[in-house]
């Protein structure tokens, strides 16, 4: 049985949030999302980060070590 | 107001029929080049989760059939022609970048120690945080900051190894990785690979091979994505240096 979790909800919306809101082209026309903003949503990345650690953790406690089917959030997404 | 989603290497291929954060998609081609773009009637585009997804959504209609440069959530021009304007102005950056990208997509992986042994066992930073606060002396006290000091090195080291270890079976499967090690006590490694469509199934394979590997540890892998994490510029790394210097 395969022990990686593959495109769960949790880690997929971590990971969007940390490739369009932190990778990317960035071109200088005008960048909607303020200085502040930003600072903001690096702590909900860390907030994020924190909750899937205890996402992870709760979800061992709860089911031993059984790993939980594969959610895909993401329709276009086929891994 | 124009949104812009990524840039391709097709200005004349039709755009999926998605409507993105705004109207219909459009290409506004220059040269070989062009900008995918849609009209926005607001000059904000606030990061909700549905917007976000908006965005990627685009990105990943155009990864389908053609190379894509995605842009940064949240990029709005004026107009046509300022969108032109960008377009003539990084056009050496954008059709290196495309090169760099095209027929790739890119794999995120996160690996986590399962429970507690990253950091809380011998070893870990948090088993000599609290050592240091009754020290009777001084001394006593710069002896135990030393030997804290000491033991976060090695648990450091030990972790960097582990993930170069896990690492380089996928970078080898892989045309170009990024990595970050030990962000937070228990996420050992955060990664980024771009990845051949055609290396695809084997780069997943190895990464169940690998989680098999190392028991301890839980592998969370998404993608593939569009190479979000490929696809820097100079300006963006000048950026991210301030960003860093900022923290």
């Amino acid at each position: 049985m395969s022990s990686v979790r593959w495109n769960e909800r949790e880690v997929t919306i971590l990971e969007l949030l940390d490739r369009v809101l932190d990778k990317g082209v960035i071109l200088f026309g005008d960048l909607t999302i303020s200085v502040a903003d930003v600072d903001l949503i690096y702590v909900a990345l860390k907030v994020l980060l924190t909750s899937v650690e205890t996402a992870e953790r709760m979800r061992r406690t709860a089911t031993g070590e059984l790993i939980a089917p594969p959610a895909n959030p993401s329709p276009h997404r086929q891994a | 107001m124009i949104y812009v989603y990524a840039i391709t290497d097709r200005p004349d291929s039709p755009l999926p029929a998605e409507t993105g954060l705004g109207g219909s998609l459009l290409n506004i081609p220059y040269r070989d080049i062009a900008a995918v773009v849609s009209s926005l009637t607001t000059s904000q585009v606030p990061a909700t989760e549905n917007n976000l997804w908006a965005h990627e959504t685009v990105v990943e209609g155009l990864v389908l059939d053609r190379a894509v440069l995605p842009l940064r959530f949240g990029t709005v021009f004026p107009d046509r022609v300022a969108v032109e304007a960008s377009l003539s102005e990084h056009y050496a950056d954008f059709t290196a970048s495309l090169e760099r990208v095209r027929g790739r997509v890119e794999l995120g992986l996160r690996v986590l120690w399962k429970d507690d042994v990253g950091h809380g066992q011998e070893g870990g930073p948090s088993s000599v945080m609290s050592q240091d606060s009754a020290s009777g002396s001084g001394r006593a006290y710069l002896l135990s900051r030393l030997e804290q000091d000491r033991r976060i090195q090695t648990w450091r080291q030990r972790g960097e190894a582990l993930a170069a270890e896990i690492n380089a079976p996928l970078a080898g499967l892989s045309v170009e990785h990024t990595q970050q090690v030990l962000t937070t006590h228990r996420l050992l490694l955060t990664a980024a690979y771009l990845v051949r469509r055609e290396d695809l199934t084997a780069f997943q394979r190895q990464v169940e091979a690998v989680s098999v590997a190392y028991p301890a540890l839980s592998f969370l892998c998404t993608g593939p994505w569009p190479p979000y994490s490929f696809v820097t510029t100079t300006l963006q790394t000048e950026e991210r240096t301030n960003v860093n210097a900022r923290n």
